[in-house]
């Protein structure tokens, strides 16, 4: 059962940017990644998805309820990680929460507890005062404390140090393993491979594919990185088959799709004495989607 | 309305008002405990312009006359219009701007019962503060000169002066839920009520320009014509008080339909 369903939606600024004629759907448990460079309308189609922007064309419902009419309904079962986090920035981090419950008339503050010791957010302080990274910890409590059955979150792990990354991936399949919804941007697959089922990608305002993550995973470039010992390995390489996407001195750049046991092969004739992988941009990962 | 909104907005606002209070009522103290000194003399050493751009001068007769002509041609527009200004703005714009009405349209609480909410408390502050600035001309009055206030009379100026402010605070608001920007907010929200302001000033410098009052929201407030109990300032009541239901009406409709980019 689909629980997001997008149709025709088109939301135009008045700069000419937006999103167009956007339409897919999220089944129920199913986590969705939303992939897109930064500029590509992932903000504003999640803005329009919570009621925020009136849509100019097409509808979007979540749970069967319109996005628009019936926000305040929506919302008693939606948990949102806004992208921009701005908070009420007089209050602590604690009184915010319990602020934030009050208003969801959430009387059970287990949660929060639970999730504040996770995370290790330090909730005591100004939220002024606070780092970046514990102010993303204070949006990702205030989106799970009520245990909605839906999560939007836009471009939800910014700010995070690797290790609280990963606890907070932890926390996503947790909740996907309890049958929650959820809807994720982001501008790495890195993380979109680790958590969702499913991905639409978006350039520039329109959706460009959606494809289950296996099948991204295959599309997906990769550029490794490969120092050898001498020209005649260079030379090895070039003729192994493998797409070499630039050679500077001893070190080869080649391009690995899913061959990597032809990668493996072509590397085993070498003497090698480096290797990395490049780190590269969505659109260097995606070049099917968006190339020009 | 939303009481825990209503509660967490007064905590955030509650110092700008008191601030403004105490200026009031610091200035409520030094204009009654002046009554009787010749004040006159007083007036007569500032420059005839500037006295009369103040609006002192019409000096009525008693105490009422002469708080009226000192305290509610000039102080009571200033700072009540300043706090407007200010707290509008905070109420719905700075939220907006800054991106935390997010969090709170992201309860499940519908857009009405925010802005409501948020209405409500600007509606009920203002009422505070007259309601606060009348008792306390009253009582220093009693204690100073006692028996000497027409009370009905300066509960009137004081009523007068809270519908001036329900329709003024309405400009602001309504501007406040207009922008998205606090500088565009403020703009509009305070330019307006300064310029009504300003306009009131020069009507009173010269009997020339009498005429441009009728440009400002103020030329329906006029304090001797309500401790003579003219009957034109009952319809001014009613005028500014239907001003201030379209001004909350309109801004709770606009927030209701906009696009809110936060």
């Amino acid at each position: 059962m689909s629980i997001i369903i997008i149709k025709n939606l088109t939301k135009v600024y008045s700069n000419g940017k937006g999103v167009f004629d956007l339409s897919f759907e999220v089944n129920e448990g199913e986590a969705f990644g939303y992939l897109g460079p930064n500029a590509a309308g992932k903000t504003t189609t999640i803005r329009v998805m919570l009621g925020f922007l009136n849509a100019d064309k097409g509808s979007c419902s979540i749970g069967g309820l319109d996005y628009r009419k019936q926000a305040a309904i929506i919302q008693k079962n939606l948990g949102y990680i806004p992208g921009e986090v701005s908070f009420f920035d007089d209050m602590t981090g604690m009184s915010f929460l319990y602020f934030m419950a009050a208003m969801r008339g959430l009387k059970d503050r287990s949660r929060i507890e639970s999730l504040i010791s996770r995370l290790e957010l330090d909730a005591s302080g100004k939220i002024r005062r606070m780092s970046k990274g514990m102010k993303q910890k204070l949006a990702i409590v205030t989106a799970f404390m009520h245990d909605p059955d839906v999560y939007l979150m836009d471009e939800p792990t910014i700010g995070l140090d690797p290790l609280m990354r990963n606890r907070f991936i932890e926390l996503i399949l947790e909740e996907k393993s309890r049958g929650k919804t959820i809807f994720m941007s982001s501008h790495s697959f890195d993380e979109i491979e680790r958590t969702c089922d499913r991905a639409g990608i978006i350039r520039e305002g329109k959706l460009v594919a959606v494809e289950n993550i296996n099948s991204l995973k295959a599309a997906r470039r990769k550029v490794i990185s490969v120092t050898v010992a001498t020209d005649e390995d260079v030379r090895k390489l070039k003729e192994s088959g493998l797409e070499i996407e630039s050679v500077s001195g001893n070190h080869v750049d080649v391009i690995v799709r899913d061959n990597f046991d032809s990668f493996i092969a072509g590397l085993g004739k070498c003497r090698v004495r480096g290797l990395g992988i490049k780190a590269q941009g969505l659109e260097q990962v995606f070049l099917k989607y968006y190339g020009k | 309305m939303s009481f825990t909104l209503f509660k967490t907005t007064a905590r955030a606002n509650w110092v700008t008002g008191v601030i403004i209070l105490l200026v009031m009522v610091m200035y409520m103290a030094i204009i009654i405990s002046m009554y009787d000194f010749e004040i006159n003399e007083m007036i007569e050493l500032l420059p005839e312009g500037l006295a009369n751009a103040m609006g002192y001068s019409e000096v009525f007769t008693g105490l009422t006359g002469f708080i009226a002509s000192y305290y509610y041609c000039f102080l009571i527009i200033m700072f009540p219009m300043i706090y407007c200004i200010i707290v509008a703005n905070a109420l719905v714009a700075k939220y907006v701007d800054r991106g935390s009405m997010a969090y709170l349209l992201s309860t499940p609480n519908t857009r009405l019962k925010i802005i409501t909410t948020q209405a409500v408390y600007m509606l009920v502050s203002v009422t505070v503060i007259f309601g606060v600035i009348a008792a306390i001309g009253i009582g220093m009055s009693e204690a100073m000169f006692p028996g000497e206030l027409d009370i009905k009379g300066f509960l009137l100026l004081n009523l007068g002066a809270l519908c001036v402010f329900y329709s003024i605070s309405g400009i602001s608001f309504l501007s406040s839920c207009i922008f998205n920007e606090t500088k565009y907010s403020l703009a509009l929200g305070g330019g307006i009520p300064v310029l009504f302001f300003v306009i009131n000033m020069l009507s009173n410098v010269n009997p020339d320009y009498e005429w441009i009052v009728n440009f400002s929201l103020f030329a329906l407030y006029r304090p001797a014509d309500i401790i003579n109990r003219e009957p034109f300032t009952v319809l001014a009541m009613i005028i500014l008080v239907l001003i201030a239901a379209i001004l909350y009406g309109s801004a709770i409709a606009v927030f209701n339909r906009r696009n809110l980019p936060v």
